[in-house]
């Protein structure tokens, strides 16, 4: 009987200690970010927004919430589908609130940390302030950022999540947007087929035709979009007709220079045959269409990129030779990892 | 514990000390807003240009940054951290409270703006914080001084002055150090407090030396040539027209 009181008792004490435990707030959990030993080192500095599990969670709440917008139809994900490598799928141009369009394709989000500038142009010199410009953007979200900061403080839920991943505090806009780069240093693609051949994981190997494209993107292609990003950050005129119905003068438009007259960022190629159209502005539909283009559709302008004024001649056999080449470049553990899927909000 | 790791830890201490052992106290700048010797009345009263052009001015806003004292001796102290928006729409962002060592000083200098390494660290806070309306978020940068207004002879929408100068980078760099001597010395001790007065004068933005008319150039929005110029003509907008110790 005494023991069956001690036990009752001991047991009775296990329950009030986890209860107990469960209504103190925990501080937030630091989370490592796990990250292929052959890719540089990150540009983004975490020193200064150190990555936690609740701070990541907070991101993506916010990535997936569409009050973030003014009317609270528009979230983040709603241009960027994770099934698209989170580009806008068979999007020309972005859209916005109001059935605003923009006057550039939404680029995939992935390996943002290795980004040292942001957008098609580099008017964005930061991943943590990269969210102000669709945010503000009358033709994106539209919503102003102070309305936006009152709104997040005076809910509730926000509140806590705010105090959970940052401490105690009002939330204020360096808290959204460190919030939303937690999430977004998550977003990294480097396990496609590609990367396991080049890891020589047991039993991963190109086909011939995949072989075969690899070298031809090694010789004609890889200068540009530099491996293992597949890009190398820089800025160039690839020889696109100019377009005048949106009048973008590019890298211009951030510089002042007319050296950066119709030079856009060079994407990455990682996940390309997922985020379809391609281009600043989205005109081309199907990746034979780009082949064609530097093998075929070069326009000669002033700044035009000394790589591809000459075009870059494919034949028949190699263009499909390369499609299946950037197959591999499809990162099917990204594209369908569920840390990163969207989630709904209720309330 | 490692000796070099112990040797850290003691050199983090002995600096602790020695910031300890530097008292400080506090210098206030006041900020007036003057067109040409008339006070600025937001949204009422009507200025003139160099150019002869009638203006009116809805909104007036910069930042004072990276203020460094200039010690009796001429060395230089340079103050951590400080970073003030001055809007002329809120009467209390017009003076500020500055921590400063305690000793004898014959001026200070100042950004007008903000140093490049703050438009390049991502998000900040206070002053900084985007929400202030002072960042670009299309072209990543702070807005260091903003005049808004209209007049007659701007040929944009509603007759509109847009006035927004920035640019941290290379020779569109539109940040501009300001000097200013005291006409006493300045004093910062347990129970000195100087009040240093400071006149701003709108006027200069527009006159030398690169006039503009506002018939040709009523806005200015990005960083440039024209942000630059512009920068270079308010660099005389500055005076210290009294110094009183609170």
């Amino acid at each position: 009987m005494i023991r069956y009181v001690i036990y009752m008792g001991c047991l009775f004490l296990l329950i009030w200690s986890c209860r107990k435990t469960a209504s103190v707030r925990p501080g937030p959990q630091p989370y490592t970010l796990e990250l292929p030993a052959e890719f540089p080192a990150p540009v983004y500095d975490m020193g200064q927004n150190p990555l936690t599990v609740q701070g990541i969670a907070l991101g993506r709440r916010l990535f997936y919430d569409p009050r973030l917008s003014r009317d609270s139809t528009i979230s983040c994900g709603f241009c960027h589908q994770q099934f698209a490598a989170f580009a806008h799928f068979d999007h020309p141009l972005s859209h916005g609130i109001d059935n605003n369009t923009g006057f550039r394709s939404v680029p995939g989000l992935f390996n943002l940390i290795w980004q040292k500038d942001f957008m098609w142009d580099g008017g964005v010199n930061h991943l943590e302030i990269q969210p102000l410009t669709p945010i503000t953007d009358p033709n994106e979200m539209g919503e102003d950022l102070g309305r936006l900061i009152s709104r997040l403080n005076a809910d509730q839920k926000y509140r806590a999540l705010f105090n959970d991943a940052f401490g105690e505090g009002e939330i204020n806009s360096q808290k959204l947007f460190r919030a939303l780069a937690q999430f977004m240093a998550t977003m990294n693609s480097f396990n496609s087929k590609y990367d396991s051949v080049m890891r020589k994981l047991p039993g991963a190997q190109f086909t011939l035709e995949e072989a075969n494209g690899y070298r031809i993107f090694q010789e004609k292609c890889a200068s540009c979009h530099k491996e293992p990003l597949f890009t190398d950050g820089s800025y160039r005129n690839n020889g696109l007709p100019y377009n005048p119905y949106l009048h973008d003068a590019g890298r211009m438009r951030i510089t002042n220079s007319t050296g950066d007259y119709l030079k856009f960022k060079v994407p990455s190629l990682r996940n390309i045959l997922k985020s379809p159209p391609y281009m600043h502005d989205g005109r081309f539909y199907d990746i034979f269409n780009v082949f064609d283009h530097y093998s075929e559709g070069i326009e000669q302008t002033p700044t035009i990129d000394p790589l591809v004024k000459n075009g870059i001649p494919l034949s028949v056999s190699e263009k499909r030779e390369l499609y299946f080449f950037l197959n591999t470049l499809t990162d099917h553990t990204f594209i369908n990892s569920k840390s990163l899927s969207e989630i709904l909000i209720d309330n | 514990m490692k000796p070099k790791a112990l040797l850290c830890v003691f050199f983090i201490l002995l600096m602790a000390c020695k910031k300890e052992k530097q008292e400080q106290g506090t210098l206030q700048l006041t900020f007036t807003s003057v067109v040409n010797g008339a006070a600025l009345d937001l949204n009422a009263a009507s200025y003139t240009n160099a150019a002869g052009e009638a203006f009116t001015v809805s909104a007036f806003k910069y930042y004072i940054s990276n203020i460094t004292l200039v010690k009796m001796d001429n060395s230089e102290i340079k103050l951590p951290d400080t970073y003030f928006l001055i809007d002329e729409s809120k009467p209390a962002s017009k003076t500020i409270q500055v921590m400063a060592p305690r000793g004898e000083y014959r001026g200070f200098s100042f950004l007008l703006g903000v140093d490049s390494l703050r438009n390049v660290s991502g998000a900040q806070t206070g002053a900084l914080d985007p929400v202030n309306g002072m960042f670009w978020s299309w072209n990543s940068g702070y807005i260091m001084a903003k005049m808004e207004g209209t007049s007659p002879a701007s040929t944009a929408a509603g007759q509109a002055l847009t006035f927004h100068i920035g640019g941290f980078k290379g020779e569109h760099n539109a940040v501009q150090r300001i000097s200013l001597v005291s006409p006493i010395s300045l004093t910062v001790g347990a129970d000195r407090k100087p009040d240093v007065t400071i006149k701003a004068d709108l006027y200069t933005w527009f006159s030398l030396p690169n006039q503009v008319q506002f018939a040709q150039t009523s806005t200015i929005h990005v960083p440039g040539e024209e942000a630059r110029k512009i920068s270079v003509n308010y660099s005389n907008m500055f005076r210290i027209t009294s110094v009183t110790d609170l």
